[in-house]
């Protein structure tokens, strides 16, 4: 090879050479810049989160706007001491705990019978994809649609069976059960798929060298495959008990809170305070009570989270 | 006048010092290889020269002017990568012409000149590929030639031949000089491997510890490193490092006297450094060599490498050419381990302080 | 190792996985095809004479009821749907994608904790922020608007498109970066053609998921709006809740509802399974 080649002009980076031209953003404030729309846009969101916390300590009630006046912690005292409140609390513990524990189990089962590739399992988990696209509140509609009680064809198919007198969300011993249902179809999905994921990410030679070994199923399912599972467990499990904690949509479909007060969760109980009885500061209330347990989930969630992420890119 | 110069550079992440008031220059049209043990800073010097880093203190100039505070398209500097960094989602074409095209080169001389530089490095065949269609060689020859088609006043290379085969690494050790001097082009090139060091550099900066340890041509790197430290990073066996105590007029090393022909340190103790090429081993007794036992011989291209143990367990390296094996057969089999007697040549060995391991 | 028993079974189960999920969704589509006196039929029969009339009377906006024929605009619940999801989206994609760069590439004073907070907004009650932005809405006259609702949609919006793409950003090697930047291009277009198309997977995935979230939203234009801007969840409540419409449109519009995220999600399933792991599994 003949390296003498024909000089062209060297291309200049810089014009001309005199005045240098200083970078037109320090590299120190770029990162800044580049945050800082998205930050605005929420602390338009964050003053809002300020007053809340004003509204629950104060006596506020729009159907008497001239007794409004600071109440320290009024609000959370009487709050503390009502029955109903602790009723709420009950309800949204029952529901996130059978909710999640559901959707764990069920998830952890589906994810294990789609784990090995087959033209079967690939279209299954395409479809299970579906009700989780649902909105949560149409899903809702839909249940209510099948176990109405006049054409209702879940209805009829209890009332086959021999149950009668099954009223799914009209009667107050089956609500929590109806509710608990239609987020099992809508949120299972996901609790699938991320598990699913994490297994098909696990390394095989562990189950390999089992398999050679003859070490029995059961060994080989608590102690290789659900620890090396455990972060995705974990993370799929704070994910969901962050939404069920603070379910509405589902609820609020479904049965309004009702019958009576049967599944008065926070938020719903929160927006009857608010909507029916106009009391915003005992409904603030609430919602910091609220808020206080999904900060406390967030901070374990975001630690984990983190971790699991850090693995999957490698640098850990 | 130096065209690159690093004025009192350093550079700390997390209060480790990575590059501590590193100062060197580089004239046009240099070579200079910075050689060092992996984690010795070299990468981050690149990056502070490339100005994806901004040093702590210090400054950088090029031609004369500081462009310490530029950013990385201000400054007249190509770079070729280890791992190549070629754009994955462009052709070798497109890759190849990026600089052009930032320097708004028209199309058709765009074209024209990545041809050009592609024919030059043998990869015209492959310009419509993407990256990941091309072989190891073919994309670090693309990396090459988009670095060298803007004719940059400075070009980086970061250990660019680290991630191709052993035959690629050998033609292109040998094709790159010839391509960089035809163009004049001032080059810093970093390496681990002393080879390369030595057959590409004009001058080789050896960076250990955040700082140069020694800043010269090949050949004296070689044949007068500035410390014990560089002398064992050339040479492959490395150079034997002995101890040596002064005794009346010779030198006592290995249990053993040597006569000592010329200057000799006027120390009590230091630490005698002898290339593996310069111990001749021969199988009779002579005046002056140590009697040691021959504990293993492997051949190493043309030359025969053994590792001799004297009577006081010290192990000497001895690499002798073609014609004057003495074990011609290698080792015979058993525990029997053959007597020989091993010369060091005194004239063409160094002499070391025992502490700190600077040249005396 | 499998024995045919456990292969059975394992296909029983798989099969029962699937008739509990899709059941819903393909009974209330065939409802959607009947007539009240098909649905009224008892044993329900999946066989019957399907007809559009639910769907002409959906869309022309007169249903007819026990009670006469009403008004409803459900259609324009529909449009009000794809205007508040295709803003949020294009509004969280301009600030969230060079924010989440930020995050990735740089490591600044502050970074983790602004991080940290914007992810925090998707796991807050959302009644809280809604209560006292109402009376503020109200008063600044943002209420009932398609703006205040999309603002308020980057609550659920922005958080995802940081988080996933943000992991997509770390992915890209600060080389190639570097590269392009010596070759004379600025950090701008660094950004836009070298960034931005490597993390392009990520970028779609988030864009996806976060169009499905604002369409499935319920409670912030229950509370932010009325039925001029409400989207089909919020609409979808209010005709079921009407008394005496026939429940075959009701079924065809909670079946128009949920068509769009539908068809969408089988069409990038993909993308979709790796933005569920929120960028925490590759796919």
């Amino acid at each position: 090879m003949d390296a003498t080649l024909s000089r062209p002009a060297p291309v200049s980076k810089k014009g001309g050479g005199a005045g240098k031209r200083r970078p037109l953003v320090s590299a120190r404030v770029l990162p800044y810049l580049l945050s800082l729309p998205a930050l605005l846009t929420c602390i338009g969101i964050l003053i809002p989160f300020i007053t809340a916390v004003i509204y629950s300590l104060e006596r506020y009630n729009l159907a008497f706007p001239q007794a409004r006046r600071f109440v320290w912690f009024g609000n959370f005292i009487h709050l503390f001491s009502s029955a109903g409140f602790w009723h709420t609390v009950y309800v949204s513990l029952a529901y996130t705990v059978l909710t999640v524990g559901v959707e764990l189990l069920l998830g952890l089962g589906i994810a294990l019978l789609l784990w090995r590739r087959s033209l079967l399992t690939n279209l299954l988990s395409v479809l299970l994809i579906l009700p989780l696209m649902v909105a949560p509140a149409i899903a809702a509609l839909m249940w209510k649609l099948m176990t109405n009680a006049n054409f209702g064809v879940l209805s009829y198919l209890v009332n086959a069976v021999g149950i009668h007198d099954f009223r799914w969300g009209a009667s107050p011993s089956t609500a929590l059960f109806t509710v608990v249902l239609v987020d099992v179809w809508v949120y299972t999905p996901f609790i699938a798929i991320l598990l699913l994921a994490g297994l098909r990410g696990l390394p095989r030679q562990p189950f390999e060298a089992a398999e050679l070994d003859g070490v029995p199923a059961s060994f080989v399912f608590f102690r290789i495959l659900l620890p090396m599972l455990l972060p995705y467990l974990l993370t799929a499990s704070l994910f969901r008990m962050l939404d069920s904690i603070q379910q509405f949509d589902i609820i609020y479909a479904m049965t309004q809170g009702g019958p009576g007060d049967t599944l008065l969760v926070f938020q719903v109980q929160s927006y009857l305070q608010a909507f029916t009885f106009t009391d915003i500061g005992r409904a603030s209330a609430i919602l910091m009570v609220l808020w206080v347990i999904t900060y406390a989930l967030t901070t374990v969630f975001m630690k984990n989270w983190t971790r699991l992420r850090e693995r999957a890119h490698g640098h850990a | 006048m130096s065209f690159l110069s690093i004025d009192r550079l350093s550079k700390s992440y997390r209060k480790n010092e990575v590059i501590r008031d590193l100062s060197f220059a580089v004239d046009r049209g240099e070579f200079l290889v910075v050689f060092g043990p992996s984690g010795a800073g070299k990468t981050v010097l690149l990056r502070l020269i490339a100005g994806m880093v901004r040093p702590d203190r210090g400054r950088v100039l090029l031609g004369g002017s500081d462009i310490t505070d530029d950013n990385p398209e201000q400054r007249d500097i190509a770079m070729a990568f280890q791992n190549f960094a070629l754009y994955p989602h462009m052709s070798a074409f497109d890759n190849i012409g990026s600089p052009l095209r930032a320097a708004k080169v028209g199309e058709a001389e765009r074209r024209r000149r990545v041809e050009e530089a592609a024919k030059l490095l043998r990869i015209d065949h492959v310009l419509g590929h993407l990256p990941r269609a091309l072989s190891n060689g073919q994309k670090q020859r693309t990396a090459l030639a988009r670095s060298l088609v803007s004719e940059p006043s400075l070009l980086l290379l970061d250990d660019p031949l680290r991630n191709v085969d052993a035959k690629v690494r050998y033609e292109m050790r040998l094709e790159l000089p010839r391509l960089l001097r035809a163009r004049d082009t001032t080059v810093v090139y970093v390496t681990q491997d002393y080879k390369e060091a030595m057959a590409l550099g004009d001058r080789i900066a050896v960076l250990a510890d955040g700082g140069f340890q020694q800043i010269d041509t090949p050949e004296r790197v070689y044949n007068a490193p500035a410390s014990a430290r560089i002398a064992r990073l050339f040479g492959d066996p490395p150079i034997n490092l002995l101890p040596a105590v002064r005794s009346g007029a010779g030198l006592r090393v290995a249990s053993s006297e040597i006569a000592l022909d010329g200057a000799a340190p006027d120390r009590a103790e230091c630490t005698m450094g002898v290339r593996p090429e310069d111990v001749i081993v021969s199988l009779e007794q002579a005046s002056g060599a140590i009697p040691v036992e021959i504990d293993a011989v492997t051949p190493l291209n043309d030359r025969q490498v053994m590792l001799l143990r004297a009577d006081d367990g010290t192990e000497i390296f001895a690499s002798q050419p073609q014609g004057t094996h003495v074990v011609p057969g290698g080792l015979p089999s058993g525990r029997e381990r053959p007597r020989a007697w091993a010369r060091l040549d005194v004239s063409r060995s160094h002499f070391f302080e025992t502490a700190s391991g600077a040249r005396v | 190792m499998q024995s045919p028993a456990f292969r059975v079974v394992r296909a029983l189960l798989l099969l029962l996985i699937g008739i509990f999920f899709l059941f819903p969704i393909v009974w209330v589509l065939l409802m959607s095809f009947m007539t009240n006196v098909d649905i009224l039929r008892s044993p329900p029969s999946p066989f019957f004479v399907p007809t559009l009339r639910n769907y002409v009377a959906l869309i022309s906006g007169h249903l007819s009821t026990s009670s006469g024929e009403v008004q409803i605009d459900y259609m324009h619940n529909l449009l009000n749907s794809v205007i508040l999801s295709t803003c949020s989206v294009i509004v969280s994609l301009i600030l969230g994608v060079p924010a989440a760069y930020a995050f990735a590439r740089f490591k600044f004073r502050g970074g983790e904790d602004m991080a940290f907070t914007l992810l925090s907004f998707r796991f807050a009650p959302p009644l809280l922020v809604l209560l006292p932005l109402l009376g503020y809405f109200q008063a600044i006259g943002l209420y009932d608007t398609y703006f205040g609702l999309i603002w308020v949609y980057q609550l659920i919006t922005l958080p995802l498109v940081l988080w996933i793409t943000r992991g997509y950003f770390e992915d890209v090697s600060e080389d190639l970066e570097l590269a392009y930047r010596l070759d004379g291009h600025s950090w701008l277009s660094t950004f836009f053609r070298i960034s931005i198309p490597l993390a392009r997977p990520g970028i779609a995935a988030a864009g996806l998921l976060s169009f499905i979230f604002a369409w499935n939203n319920f409670i912030f234009a229950l509370i932010l709006g009325s039925s001029s801007v409400q989207p089909v969840t919020v609409g979808a409540l209010a005709f079921i809740t009407a008394s005496g419409i026939e429940y075959g449109q009701i079924a065809a519009a909670l079946v128009l509802s949920v068509i769009p995220t539908l068809i969408l999600a089988i069409f990038t399933q993909r993308y979709l399974v790796e933005g569920l792991s929120l960028g925490a599994i590759k796919g």
